[in-house]
């Protein structure tokens, strides 16, 4: 709900959801779109002892499993059935951005059983020693051969595997068609820049996260999304340091602003792009065709997780493509799970916005982990904000 | 008494209403120049409330204050030439002695230079004997030294009339007798009009030329303390002035000058009437305690009941004899030490006779 | 026991709580700023300077801090001293709690919510479309340093009218009755007393808005739209973005110390100002 949190969309596009399953005008035209909407998240349910208890346990796997996610990132009713099964509790801690998540398992203690890390995070969790490989022995519904490759292979380090394919999406951006006054839709990053700087001046918005920013700034130029160049990360700066005078604000909560008008076009996560369109079809998602950032997230069990068997256990239970199914039809984000799509409805995988055509998806690149980390990025994001 | 010759400030039919409460009832009251008048009354009598609308505080809801001769009703507090002692002081406490007497002379426009003002002000501190405090913090100063801090910072400014609201209330017996004693000397040194509001007749009956006793908003008597004292109009007031012991009669010949009830008991009394009276008036009778000789044998007296002594105090100067008769109950008296030594001591259960001379029953409003 | 060991016994639940939840963690913070960030972020002891060179890197946020913090101080001070005037000299008593509970009832909720309540207010729908209505068109207030202010003013007003209320409620009536006996005006009895008297309120409403206002970052991050930087924000980026714990902790630290320099003078002044025995009641 703040400012500082990079993996937002999420949380967004679940809030915007449950907004229409409250029952607004649009309900029935954004459910039939989508082909969400059946499940109601309710998160943050953390008293196991006021819960009714099975009459026994399937496996003795303990009381409760602490699960660390994004927000409306779930299904309730499957940890429902998860409890019922085991007779384990989902106790669900939310959490805004992965810089978060690193914080708190580099302070220690954090008491989670499984946590859902993003791609170019992993590495860094293993180097600095916070989690486990997975013994995959005990993840019988783990198929790796049924996920997309691209999306599964930040699992892996060094040939070890340490976290299984959880979600993923793009990063592209949404342009309120109908204040470009018959000019064509934008389709590249050049073109989001320059028209910040000119027609739509005062109305852009920019992520608050370095990664997507600098990244899409990094665009401009045709550089790497990843890079950390010195010459072309000044370049960047350059860019942005010229455009901010003419952005709206820079904040990853752009989809209130994007709905009442104050802002024409914003960096934007598949998510949110979905659903803008949805309610105002005059919003167009695009993504960059010089590329841009494809993202994957990933379960993974931090070392010294307290409930070992139950981390299993719910990661497993998660990955069974019924199970899973559900899931997507809760949260609206694609997966990489082959088994899982087949039982998702058509409408759903033939969408454009969160299944994008081939081509623009080979354009876009992962996060890389030395990205995030790079201080001189964080310090180029921190000069751009308080310039 | 000491005659008023020039009429200050008058209430005209002074009414005024707080809510559905009548806090003052057709206040009518001209005040001399000079004077030292006393509001006197138990609390909620409406004394305080026809002080503060001398002083501006308070709208008469009907009727007129006039200060000088011009009606003021409409002139706010800070104009009016009218200065206040009030009951806790309200001292400014952010301001040191000198600086809180001085405070009414910055006030005035146009301004009046600094030297002239540092000039009254210390006249005003020797004034009320506080030379040399000045510059002292009003919570360094006692109680009875606020007192005169207060005092001096209404009478720097010279003022028309100075309204003191209960000024002695917070001081101890002994401050609050020489204090009395100092008001009335300033009184006289000054030659301001003072207005005193007090619940206490004591401090009202020593200091005050004129004493306007109050009871429900309403004035019941004015006049000087000594006329209070000896013609009071009523059994109010009566009791409120002094003490005196009091019985219920009615009128049975109501002659000119000479009166006589029947009490209760069936015994006729004489006495002198200080209202209009109709026989078969339901009366109250008042015989003051001092004016009742108690002795062994009956007097050739206008009246002597026969008593017996049931209680005796001793108060140095005079004794305190309660005594009571079959037919109307108990009589105070006091007995001056002389007419004591003269009769003897009286001792509980003993016979005795009371009596008193002509005159000294009061035939009052009930 | 002697009275000394009673009155120590009295202070340790406070002295450790200070010693646990502030001094440690100062020291910590102190310490931190002299080393260096880690490859992956966090902590790396070292001692160097470098930290504190590099703090012009974040002179806007310091900047906007020191103009937008006093800024918002005397604002919500100029807003709250008439309200707490009225809700305490002027407001019939039988309505004053009502409406003492009316400047509370906004504390119930987040100040996160209530902020979020703001951006639909001064945004594009709310109140320059109002001010279209009667001819002034183009205005924007949202993400300006005034949209912040004004988040900052609302957010904080309850904490300013509350010491001020306070002192003047404490404030004997009968002072003013003096006052006007004495021959001054209204308004020179509200400069002669009430304001001088009411200080220590006033002092404590300031002291505590500033001191919050310094360390604010929730405010300008939703009604600036992250184009108001103040030092919180550049802490909450510094700590949970980009993890730099060293720069951060030398960051915090002169923010400390300006605080600290700032607070002092504020004090100083305010008890030459006063100077009468109530000011110790100052915080």
């Amino acid at each position: 709900m703040t400012k500082d949190n990079g993996t937002i969309s999420k949380q967004k596009f679940m809030q915007e959801l449950r907004r229409y399953q409250k029952g607004s005008v649009t309900r029935r035209h954004f459910l039939g779109v989508t082909g969400l909407g059946m499940a109601t998240t309710v998160l943050g349910t953390a008293m196991p002892g006021l819960l009714p208890r099975p009459a026994f346990a399937a496996g003795d796997i303990g009381d409760r499993v602490i699960l660390a996610t994004w927000p409306n990132y779930h299904d309730e009713m499957n940890f429902e059935a998860f409890t019922e099964a085991t007779g384990a509790h989902v106790q669900v801690n939310v959490f805004g951005s992965n810089e978060e998540m690193l914080a708190k398992l580099q302070a220690g203690g954090s008491g989670w059983d499984v946590f859902v890390p993003t791609n170019y995070t992993i590495t860094t969790y293993v180097g600095e020693d916070l989690i486990i490989p997975l013994d995959t022995s005990k993840l019988p519904n783990y198929d790796a051969g049924s996920f997309e490759q691209r999306f599964s292979d930040a699992g892996s380090v060094d040939g070890t595997l340490y976290a299984v394919p959880k979600n993923w999406g793009t990063t592209g951006f949404a342009v309120n068609t109908s204040k470009l006054d018959g000019a064509p839709t934008p389709t590249t990053w050049k073109e989001f820049w320059d028209l910040t700087m000119a027609g739509y001046s005062g109305r852009t918005m920019v992520h608050d996260y370095q990664l997507t920013t600098i990244g899409n700034a990094l665009k401009y130029f045709g550089y790497s999304f990843n890079s950390v160049e010195e010459k072309e990360l000044a370049d960047a700066e350059k860019l942005l340091l010229d455009a901010k005078p003419h952005l709206f604000a820079i904040s990853s909560d752009y989809q209130p602003p994007m709905r009442n008008g104050d802002a024409w076009m914003t960096m934007c996560w598949t998510g949110d792009g979905k659903q803008l369109n949805v309610d105002m079809p005059e919003i167009a998602f695009v993504l960059g065709a010089e590329g841009g950032e494809l993202w994957s997230d990933y379960y993974a069990i931090p070392k010294g997780a307290p409930h070992m068997d139950a981390a299993y256990a719910l990661i497993d239970f998660l990955l069974n493509p019924e199970v899973n199914a559900k899931e997507v039809l809760a949260h609206g984000y694609p997966s990489a799970d082959a088994r899982t799509n087949a039982l998702l409805p058509k409408e759903l995988l033939e969408d454009p916005i969160l299944y994008p055509a081939a081509e623009l998806l080979n354009a876009l690149e992962f996060g890389a982990a030395a990205t995030l980390t790079d201080p001189n990025r964080a310090e180029l994001l921190a000069r751009f904000k308080s310039a | 008494m000491s005659v008023a010759i020039q009429t200050i400030a008058e209430l005209r039919g002074v009414t005024k209403i707080f809510g559905d409460v009548v806090a003052a009832d057709s206040l009518d009251l001209a005040i001399g120049e000079g004077e030292f008048l006393s509001f006197l009354g138990p609390s909620g009598c409406g004394k305080t409330t026809a002080l503060r609308m001398l002083a501006g505080f308070e709208k008469p809801t009907k009727g007129e204050v006039l200060l000088d001769g011009q009606v003021v009703n409409d002139l706010d507090a800070h104009r009016r030439p009218v200065n206040m002692v009030f009951q806790h002081y309200a001292l400014f406490p952010h301001l040191s002695v000198s600086d809180n007497i001085a405070y009414g002379l910055r006030q005035q426009r146009p301004r009046i230079e600094r030297k002239i003002i540092s000039a009254k002000v210390e006249q005003a501190l020797e004034t009320v004997r506080l030379g040399g405090f000045g510059p002292r913090r009003i919570w360094e100063m006692s109680g009875g030294q606020q007192q005169r801090v207060a005092l001096a910072r209404a009478i720097v400014n010279e003022p028309k009339l100075l309204l003191l609201d209960e000024p002695m209330a917070a001081l101890d017996r002994k401050l609050r007798k020489e204090m009395q004693i100092e008001l009335q000397n300033l009184q006289r040194q000054l030659g301001i009009t003072f207005v005193l509001v007090t619940h206490d007749q004591e401090e009202a009956l020593s200091m005050s030329d004129r004493i306007c006793v109050m009871e429900g908003g309403r004035i019941v008597q004015v006049g000087s303390p000594r006329e209070l004292y000896d013609t009071p109009r009523s059994r109010y007031v009566a009791g409120f002035v002094g003490t005196s012991n009091f019985f219920d009669a009615t009128v049975t010949d109501a002659s000119p000058n000479h009166i006589t009830v029947q009490m209760a008991s069936g015994r006729q009394l004489h006495g002198t009437p200080e209202i209009p009276i109709d026989t078969g008036q339901a009366v109250c009778v008042s015989i003051r305690p001092e004016q009742i000789a108690l002795t062994r044998a009956e007097r050739a007296a206008e009246a002597a009941l026969p008593v017996t002594i049931h209680n005796r105090i001793f108060l140095g100067e005079h004794t305190e004899y309660l005594a009571r008769n079959e037919a109307l109950g108990d009589f105070l008296v006091l007995v001056p030490r002389q007419a004591e030594l003269n009769e003897g001591t009286f001792n509980a259960g003993e016979q005795a006779f009371v009596s008193w001379d002509e005159g000294a029953l009061l035939i009052l409003e009930k | 026991m002697t009275q000394r060991g009673r009155n120590a016994l009295l202070l340790t639940p406070a002295g450790l709580w200070l010693l646990v939840m502030l001094v440690l963690p100062l020291l910590v913070v102190f310490v931190f700023s002299f080393g260096e960030r880690g490859a992956a972020g966090g902590y790396v002891p070292a001692f160097t300077l470098e930290q504190y060179a590099n703090l012009p890197a974040r002179w806007t946020a310091f900047k906007n801090t020191l103009i937008l913090a006093p800024l918002g101080t005397i604002a919500a001070l100029l807003i709250a001293y008439p309200l707490a005037y009225f809700l305490a000299v002027r407001c019939a008593p039988r309505w004053r709690t009502s409406m003492l509970i009316l400047v509370i009832v906004p504390f119930w909720t987040s100040i996160l919510i209530r902020s979020y309540a703001w951006i639909f207010i001064l945004g594009g729908r709310g109140l320059p479309a109002l001010l279209e209505t009667i001819g002034i068109n183009d205005v924007r207030f949202i993400n300006t340093p005034f949209a912040v202010l004004v988040g900052i003013v609302y957010g904080y007003l309850p904490l300013m009218v509350f010491p001020i209320f306070v002192s003047l409620d404490k404030l004997d009536k009968r002072l003013l009755e003096a006052s006007a006996d004495l021959g001054s005006t209204p308004w020179r009895t509200f400069r002669q007393v009430t304001l001088p008297l009411s200080t220590p309120g006033v002092a404590t409403g300031c002291m505590l808005v500033f001191i919050l206002l310094m360390g604010e970052f929730l405010i300008p991050a939703i009604l600036g739209g992250g184009k108001v930087f103040f030092v919180g924000n550049a802490l909450v980026d510094l700590f949970l973005q980009s993890r730099n714990w060293a720069y951060g902790s030398a960051v915090a630290m002169t923010l400390v110390i300006i605080m600290l320099i700032t607070v002092s003078i504020y004090m100083k002044f305010i008890s030459r100002l006063g100077g009468h025995r109530d000011d110790v009641s100052l915080m």
